[in-house]
């Protein structure tokens, strides 16, 4: 679980208009060049996160029972407690840093995408260039020098809030009481239980799989265990079936030669 | 290059499986001769196979980073791992010319553990094609076994347990590729369709019929065994190729 003093960001979806303030406030603090998309259809732009997009608005779009809906969601690292993309990387260049902030050392990276296959949040990616992983940093270098992450301070609606860890658990419990009132019945809080608790937490007024959020996430740890003895089990009964079909195979022919 | 596992991942689980499945097999059986070309084809298909993984990576000068830390959890850490240990074992194998009976067992173990690995690595993804079902290492080790077996047929090695394993592993393989699709396909559609009729369709019918179903036919009728082996050997490659692209489908490309 996250400690009360970790950083920690607060996405309210109730709050949020989709204006992409945070996406392009973090594509400037962190130097990130534009991508080269085609439109799909869809207002959502990039189609998903990259190594030189670590933040975008993810939209969910439609019509139910002849109403528009359009959502909005934050797409980016949220920070897990228990991280897929640290545990499953193998040389502990991706890490958690003071805080909870997960970082790369691109220094140490050997860039063997590991952590990409194992991210639920597709939030870590691979630069062809440098040959290594790039991600969201939590705004490590403003927020261990007192500033909000860049996100947080572009949002113009107070769809994004950052401090302790504490404070936006509190304030995500504010929020969901109010939300609640005002009538969104299923609204909720994400990441209290997703990956060992995340540092970014979200305010939703829908169940987080209509925002095509991961639910019953299994963290690397248990997904390794589930492996390794699913392994051990196929050899066993693999190499017990082997060894008994050469045996009878050899028994066959001495009693042929008998 | 892209950020996705590709044909020199495909070519490595190919190589690693096909040269550690004929040690294994060449271990149960009781010829010397045949041991001790296992222990070379393992190693073979181990050297070239770690080879590739180092020209995979985004910074391959880095790949000593993998072995001077200890991170047990990761699956890719604990194979590079045991791939290393496994290459000394087999090395230690060709250049003995007695074979100290704690230096078969370790050795085998640690092949055993390069072959299986595989799989734990892709079901602890966030790849549903690769993850919703336990099977990824049954399937990676029948077929280790399969085409082991084919690679010992095909160098000459009449031994008839051989065809009997090659026979009744792939009709495991089979069943369990069956069984791994219908598992997964709830979670993971894009990537069976991909499979059945998608881009991946001629990796994966190719699979089926050429690499399994027609060697099983020649099998039963006692014929053209050398044909059937490289079925075999080409049947695994087809696989490892369907599933690791599989795994991938619903990667974004822009």
């Amino acid at each position: 679980m996250p400690k009360p003093n970790d950083y920690a960001i607060l996405f309210d979806a109730s709050h949020c208009t989709g204006c992409r303030a945070c996406q392009v406030a973090c594509k400037q603090w962190n130097d990130l060049p534009g991508e080269a998309t085609v439109n799909t259809g869809s207002y959502e732009n990039p189609p998903s996160l990259s190594s030189s997009t670590w933040l975008r608005m993810k939209y969910t779009e439609g019509i139910d029972r002849g109403e528009v809906f359009w959502d909005f969601t934050r797409d980016s690292c949220m920070h897990c407690s228990s991280a897929a993309c640290v545990e499953a990387c193998p040389t502990g260049a991706v890490n958690y840093r003071e805080g909870g902030v997960v970082t790369v050392d691109q220094d140490w990276c050997i860039g063997c995408r590991n952590c990409v296959q194992a991210c639920p949040y597709d939030a870590i990616h691979f630069d062809e260039q440098k040959g290594v992983m790039d991600k969201c940093t939590h705004c490590y270098d403003r927020v261990s020098n007192g500033l909000e992450p860049a996100c947080v301070k572009a949002c113009p609606t107070g769809a994004l809030h950052s401090g302790s860890y504490a404070e936006m658990k509190q304030l995500a419990e504010t929020r969901l009481a109010q939300v609640k009132g005002a009538g969104y019945e299923e609204a909720n809080i994400y990441g209290l239980a997703e990956m060992g608790g995340t540092h970014v937490l979200y305010v939703l007024l829908k169940h987080p799989s209509a925002y095509g959020l991961p639910v019953g996430t299994v963290t690397e740890k248990r997904k390794v265990a589930n492996g390794w003895l699913s392994a051990g089990i196929a050899a066993a009964v693999l190499g017990f079936a082997g060894v008994r079909w050469v045996a009878e195979r050899r028994e066959e022919r001495g009693g042929e030669r008998g | 290059m892209t950020g996705e596992w590709g044909i020199y991942i495909v070519l490595y689980f190919w190589l690693a499986a096909v040269g550690g499945g004929a040690f294994l097999i060449a271990l149960g059986l009781r010829d010397e001769r045949v041991r001790r070309s296992g222990a070379f084809l393992a190693f073979i298909g181990i050297v070239i196979g770690a080879l590739l993984l180092v020209v995979d990576l985004g910074q391959p000068a880095r790949f000593w980073h993998l072995l001077v830390g200890f991170h047990p959890v990761s699956v890719m850490w604990l194979g590079s791992a045991v791939l290393a240990l496994s290459g000394l074992g087999l090395f230690l194998m060709l250049v003995l010319r007695e074979w100290p009976g704690w230096l078969v067992w370790v050795t085998a173990v640690l092949v055993l553990l390069v072959v299986g690995y595989t799989g734990v690595l892709l079901m602890a993804t966030a790849r549903p094609f690769w993850s919703a079902s336990p099977l990824m290492p049954w399937i990676f080790l029948a077929s280790a076994y399969t085409t082991g077996a084919a690679l010992l047929v095909l160098l000459g090695n009449r031994e008839p347990g051989l065809h009997r394993i090659s026979f009744n592993f792939a009709i495991a393989e089979i069943v369990l590729v069956a069984l791994h699709l219908i598992w997964t396909y709830p979670q993971a559609q894009n990537a069976v369709q991909a499979a059945l009729s998608g881009d991946l369709a001629r990796a994966f019918w190719g699979f089926v019929v050429l690499g399994v179903a027609l060697p099983l036919y020649l099998e039963a009728q006692r014929r053209a065994a050398s044909l059937a082996a490289v079925l075999v050997l080409a049947g695994g490659f087809l696989l490892r190729y369907f599933i690791v692209y599989a795994g991938q489908t619903d990667v974004m490309r822009f």
